[in-house]
């Protein structure tokens, strides 16, 4: 009997998803803690084409099976992805943990995921039938659910080339890994001739999903720092009112306050 | 079936591709330096060297492996850079009960190749996660700048 699939090229590894029922192999780290005696895994750690970082006019394109350590070691990565992925882990995780695992398992506290999220960025989604290029959010349906389709690879990641330099990052709570009482927040503020002309930020291990809401960030874009004083608190409300902590944990409450501060906190070190 | 590089040697596993590594390497290889404390990925007591990385054997499943190769504490004790780390523990007494250190000295060796001058802050997190329940790390920091200083020119 088949138990496995080992891809070397990214038509091999389309082939195998199409024909069996397999589940995608990256890095391991979180398939192996649960490990099932009868899956099928379809190993991905050795597809060339989902290991590089490259950029294009646009874009820099992230292999889904880079590991957080090609990550580090890239000098094309921004310095929001390099700084979240730093704090990931230990090294021995980090050198087999991928972005394409962390973005596929939809949990809300994957720390590289936040910051494609906080990014905007895009994800190339592949199948033998042909590829798509959606925003990261769209990818997110809730508890866990994503739009991967049962023959489909997450293969690349687009992050934008530009506007992502001006940067907020913060992983607050205890260092390991398996903690709970963690929160994490990514922002990004892009000013051009005193103009707010991107506000992109994201919340991290406080809901069901990573809260993205740019219809929220859109209060503050085409603003000036002044104007943006003026519906700081109208903006801060509309985040209470809408981050809905996971049901049922003590420690919920808590992180949505921590969330609220690191966002009046964001706004603040850059002067609104 | 998996083919890989086992210390130096060319082996083939039996094993289910699903498999944990640590498993394989204990059970079917009698390869006993490589310890079992959690199978979560958290203690690093599973620690081998892949293709040249520090990993945790219990998180890497066999299928994962097929063409690469493995070092383990009982390929590595053989090198020249093992004799400066041993040295260096002993020097300052930073094994007791003896259970992290085949994880730690392999994690020493990946710092030490990385950068062969690291300050303390780059030991430290080259051994984040390799937990110690007995040393309290300190001398296990101050053994591995020992090794960098007295091993000067192997890494
Ligand atoms: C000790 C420890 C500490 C950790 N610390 C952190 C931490 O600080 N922050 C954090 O965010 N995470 C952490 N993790 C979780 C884990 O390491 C990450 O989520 C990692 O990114 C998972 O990637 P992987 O390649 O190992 O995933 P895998 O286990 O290989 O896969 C995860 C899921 O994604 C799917 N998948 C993988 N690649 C693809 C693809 N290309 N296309 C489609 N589906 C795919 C798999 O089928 C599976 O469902 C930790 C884990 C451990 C064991
Ligand atoms: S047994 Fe592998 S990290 Fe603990
Ligand atoms: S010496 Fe006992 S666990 Fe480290």
């Amino acid at each position: 009997m088949v138990n496995s699939y080992q891809a070397t090229s990214l038509k091999e590894a389309l082939d195998f998803r199409a024909k069996a029922a397999v589940t995608p192999y990256a890095g391991g780290t979180d398939l192996m803690i649960k490990a099932d005696e009868n899956v099928t895994y379809l190993f991905l750690n050795k597809v060339p084409e989902m290991k590089n970082i490259v950029e294009d006019t646009d874009y820099i394109r992230i292999g889904a099976a880079c590991t957080f350590t090609d990550i580090l070691e890239s000098k094309l990565t921004p310095a929001i992805l390099k700084e979240a992925v730093s704090h990931i882990a230990a090294p021995a995780i980090r050198n087999l943990g991928t972005v394409g695992g962390n973005i596929c398992n939809g949990s809300p506290k994957a720390d590289s995921a936040l910051i494609f999220l906080a990014t905007d960025s895009k994800l190339r989604l592949v199948s033998s039938r042909g590829e798509r290029v959606i925003p990261i959010n769209e990818f997110y349906l809730g508890r866990k659910k994503t739009a991967l389709q049962a023959d489909e690879l997450l293969v690349e990641i687009l992050m934008s080339r530009v506007g992502l330099s001006n940067y907020y990052y913060k992983k607050v709570g205890a260092r390991n890994a398996l903690a709970i009482a963690r929160v994490s927040f990514a922002a990004i503020l892009h000013l051009e001739n005193g103009k707010i002309v991107n506000c992109m930020t994201a919340f991290g291990a406080v809901s069901d999903d990573i809260i993205r809401r740019a219809d929220i960030d859109g209060m503050l874009i085409g603003k000036t720092i002044e104007e943006a004083k003026v519906v700081k608190e109208d903006y801060l409300a509309a985040y209470d009112r809408e981050i809905v902590p996971i049901r049922g944990r003590i420690s919920a409450e808590y992180r949505k306050t921590v969330c609220m501060n690191l966002l009046r906190d964001f706004l603040e070190s850059n002067g609104i | 079936m998996t083919k890989f590089m086992l210390n130096g040697q060319e082996v083939t596993s039996i094993a289910k591709a699903n498999e944990r590594l640590l498993d394989v390497l204990r059970n079917e290889f009698r390869i006993t330096g490589v310890k079992c404390g959690c199978k979560e990925g958290e203690c690093g007591a599973c620690s081998v060297i892949l293709d040249g990385r520090l990993v945790n054997s219990c998180m890497a499943a066999m299928g994962s492996i097929e063409g690469s190769s493995v070092i383990t504490i009982e390929g590595y004790r053989e090198t020249e850079r093992f004799a400066v780390l041993d040295k260096a523990y002993a020097s300052v007494s930073a094994v007791q009960c003896g259970f992290c250190i085949p994880g730690m000295i392999l994690a020493s060796e990946c710092i030490l190749v990385k950068n062969p001058d690291p300050t303390e802050a780059d030991i430290r997190d080259g051994i984040s996660g390799n937990l110690c329940r007995c040393t309290g790390y300190n001398a296990i920091v101050k053994a591995i700048g020992i090794a960098a200083k007295e091993g000067e020119g192997l890494w």
